[in-house]
């Protein structure tokens, strides 16, 4: 194998497969890269078992063939060349080393057999369609803070995306929970989804993935079986298992008759919220919302440090129903108001109970949270 | 039908405020650790098994505790830490039964009966479980094992620390009947004073009365007495049980007429319920002071703050302060009380998925 490519399109590459690599890996080959020349076609590809990536990059190949090297080594070396460095790699097969020579710098990098590097095969992917960049960004930002981290709950470990009747309109629908709050986002389901087993798409994927897209703006192509997903963006391709588990009837955590709501602006009661609970020194930071007619009171008390409130009130805080007192981890609402673009709007049902939270300028994304008791 | 025999654990982690503190701090191990507040006023809320050689006990007053061991280290209480080892212990817990009934922070029933992970026996789950806790928190615990919690609670505190002792349905109506009442765990101090003027002092001389004789000495609470006494305890272990106060309180010998008796008589009774407090992990806000007088009418003053009650000095002093304008009292007094309400922990709330 046999090839040269620009020093700017391999260190992009690189970044890409190179952060699914373990770090802490006992598998060694799982440490490295395939870097792959077939048909004069320059292909990269890393895997954790879980997921791969393969990207295509271009380049001047010369000559077909295989090798598999460290991809964090190979990754620090490229970056550290000049910036408009010609790239030359240089594989004579078997285990020859890898030679890599950029203007006159020269490394030798010991490969592993290629027969040894674990391809992973999505098999049929019968569920095809497509999303745009952008939607697929917004079912993962406003979803993924809900994501449980709880081991033993393994199914609650990624995102639910499903295809479901929103309001009598079709629609492609991500949640995820920890059991504490649910986020439920939606976007009009796309042609070729209707059919589509609900999947749970896995925390690692997931951050996988939205790294991947963050300056995509074309669509993302996506197809699906029962037990894998795979993503396309341009020349990436990231194929992934999917949780072998079944997500709960989210459904019926959603209250449907809270009739006390409050609106208010979103940037005020963050700010809020955040200063408050800098008063506590515990790691769930309690804050209370006292609510009474278009007047919003955030506390935190803590038995150590003292107490904090915020009053926001005049034009910042709309209210009409009876007062009412109700605590929250300050995390559990700065990360749904992280995601909030207009007024955040409240439905409460009483102190103790599921709360709904909005953003008002967008019906897309419903979170619930429970209450903590302060 | 026979009605089956349940299997319940009682846990009891081993001095544990102060282990926890021992394990933070190294350069406590193998000392005389008191976890409380040095201070005139201060109280000791646990004590390490170093200390507890000097006598140093649980709601003894500081000064007492110092008097009794002058090498004695106190350490301030850290809540926050206790609580998190109590969060790893009770998922440990969950990991064989759902029937957990925590009674503080440091000390749980469990119903093993039909178990998420059966061993085999009661005893192979307790034993797991103690190791368990041994090697995720590093500390030891104590559990009991029998048919019911009376007993289960006797175990625990037969082998203690880092022991396991089990009470079979063979062994429970002997094992009571050589305990003295004053030990048995809902037999106060008050009661077992009573009973030993009936002449009641150990779980055989209990067991001598009928169901109907004890009932007439001690109202409901008799009947409950008459099933101690034959190993019998049927109350169920129960996960939902949270406590929204806790109190003290003294019935004089000799009614009080004065405040500087009362004030004295008042101290102790704060000091123990905070301590009691502080064991469940609560800060209590509400505090409560009761005055029986002599011709049983009783008067209740009470005050909540916004911040939690964080110090034995603190609720003394709002006992005191609730007290003094009842004083001089129209009618002698005959009881004082005192109990703290709002003591809930924060707590997150949960779905239930």
């Amino acid at each position: 194998m046999k090839f040269k490519a620009d020093r700017a399109t391999l260190l992009k590459a690189l970044a890409h497969v190179q952060s699914v690599v373990e770090k802490r890996n006992t598998i060694p080959i799982l440490a490295n890269v395939l870097i792959a020349v077939r048909d004069g076609r320059l292909s990269l590809t890393a895997t954790d078992m879980e997921i791969a990536i393969v990207e295509e990059l271009r380049a001047d190949t010369k000559r077909d063939g295989a090798a598999t090297a460290p991809a964090a080594t190979l990754y620090e070396i490229v970056r550290r060349l000049p910036e408009d460095a010609s790239v030359e790699l240089d594989h004579a097969g078997g285990d020859a080393q890898l030679v890599l020579r950029a203007g006159r710098y020269t490394t030798s990098l010991v490969v592993l057999p290629t027969e040894d590097f674990p391809s992973m095969t999505a098999g049929a992917l019968p569920h095809r369609f497509a999303l745009p960049a952008q939607a697929l960004r917004g079912l993962i930002d406003r979803t993924r803070f809900a994501i449980s981290t709880e081991e033993t709950r393994y199914y609650l470990n990624g995102i639910y995306v499903h295809a479901a009747e929103s309001e009598g309109a079709p629609v492609l629908r991500a949640v995820a929970t920890d059991g504490h709050r649910l986020a439920r986002v939606e976007e009009p389901l796309p042609e070729g989804a209707a059919g589509m087993p609900g999947v749970i798409v896995p925390r690692k994927t997931v951050a996988e993935l939205r790294k991947l897209i963050e300056d995509v703006s074309d669509e993302i192509e996506i197809a699906l079986s029962e037990t894998r997903i795979q993503f396309r963006a341009g020349a990436l391709t990231l194929t992934s298992k999917l949780i072998d588990g079944t997500f709960p009837e989210y459904d019926r955590v959603i209250p449907r008759d809270n009739d006390k709501v409050l609106r208010v602006a979103k940037k005020d009661f963050a700010e809020a919220v955040a200063r408050v609970a800098a008063i506590s020194a515990e790691r769930s930071r309690p804050v209370k919302l006292s609510v009474a007619r278009d007047l919003l009171v955030v506390s935190a008390a803590s038995p150590d440090q003292g107490t904090a409130t915020e009053e926001l009130e005049g034009g910042l805080v709309r209210y009409e129903s009876g007062p009412i007192e109700i605590g929250f981890q300050a995390r559990y609402l700065n990360d749904v108001t992280d995601q909030v673009t207009g007024d955040v709007e409240f439905r409460f049902a009483d102190g103790a109970s599921p709360t709904i939270v909005r953003d008002a300028a967008d019906a897309s994304a419903l979170y619930v949270l429970m209450p903590m008791r302060v | 039908m026979p009605v089956p025999v349940r299997r319940i654990i009682h846990v009891d982690m081993d001095a544990f405020f102060a282990s926890v503190e021992q394990r933070d701090a190294p350069d406590l191990r193998g000392r005389p650790v008191a976890v409380g507040g040095a201070r005139a006023r201060g109280v000791v809320a646990a004590a390490s098994y170093e200390a507890r050689r000097f006598g140093v006990r649980s709601a003894m007053p500081s000064v007492t505790a110092r008097r009794l061991c002058p090498e004695l280290i106190f350490v301030p209480p850290r809540f926050d830490a206790y609580r998190a080892v109590s969060a790893e212990i009770h998922a440990i817990f969950a990991r064989y039964t759902p029937l957990i009934q925590p009674l503080s922070l440091d000390e749980a029933y469990l119903d093993v009966t039909e178990p998420i992970r059966p061993l085999g026996s009661a005893t192979a789950i307790a034993e797991a479980i103690r190791a368990e806790i041994r090697a995720e928190t590093g500390l030891t615990a104590s559990a009991g094992v029998s048919y019911n919690k009376f007993l289960a609670k006797l175990a625990s505190d037969h082998r203690k620390p880092d022991g396991l002792f089990v009470i079979t349905p063979r062994m429970g109506p002997d094992f009571v009947a050589g305990l003295a009442v004053a030990k048995f765990h809902g037999i106060g101090p008050r009661t077992a004073a009573r009973m030993a003027e009936l002449g009641i002092h150990t779980g055989a001389d209990l067991r001598r009365w009928d169901r109907a004789a004890l009932i007439a000495r001690f109202g409901k609470a008799g009947g409950f007495y008459h099933g101690l006494a034959r190993g019998e305890d049927e109350r169920p272990v129960n996960p939902d049980r949270t406590r929204k106060s806790l109190g003290a309180e003294r019935t004089f010998e000799t009614d009080l007429d004065a405040l500087a008796p009362a004030l004295a008589a008042l101290a102790p009774l704060s000091a123990r319920v905070f301590a009691a407090a502080a064991a469940a992990g609560h800060a209590p806000r509400t505090v409560t002071v009761k005055v029986k007088y002599a011709d049983f009418r009783t008067v209740t003053r009470s005050r909540s703050f916004d911040v939690p009650i964080g110090s034995a000095a603190a609720l003394a002093a709002a006992a005191e302060a609730l007290l003094a304008p009842l004083f001089p009292p129209t009618r002698p007094v005959r009881l004082l009380g005192v109990s703290v309400a709002g003591l809930a922990p924060p707590a997150q709330l949960g779905f239930g998925l």
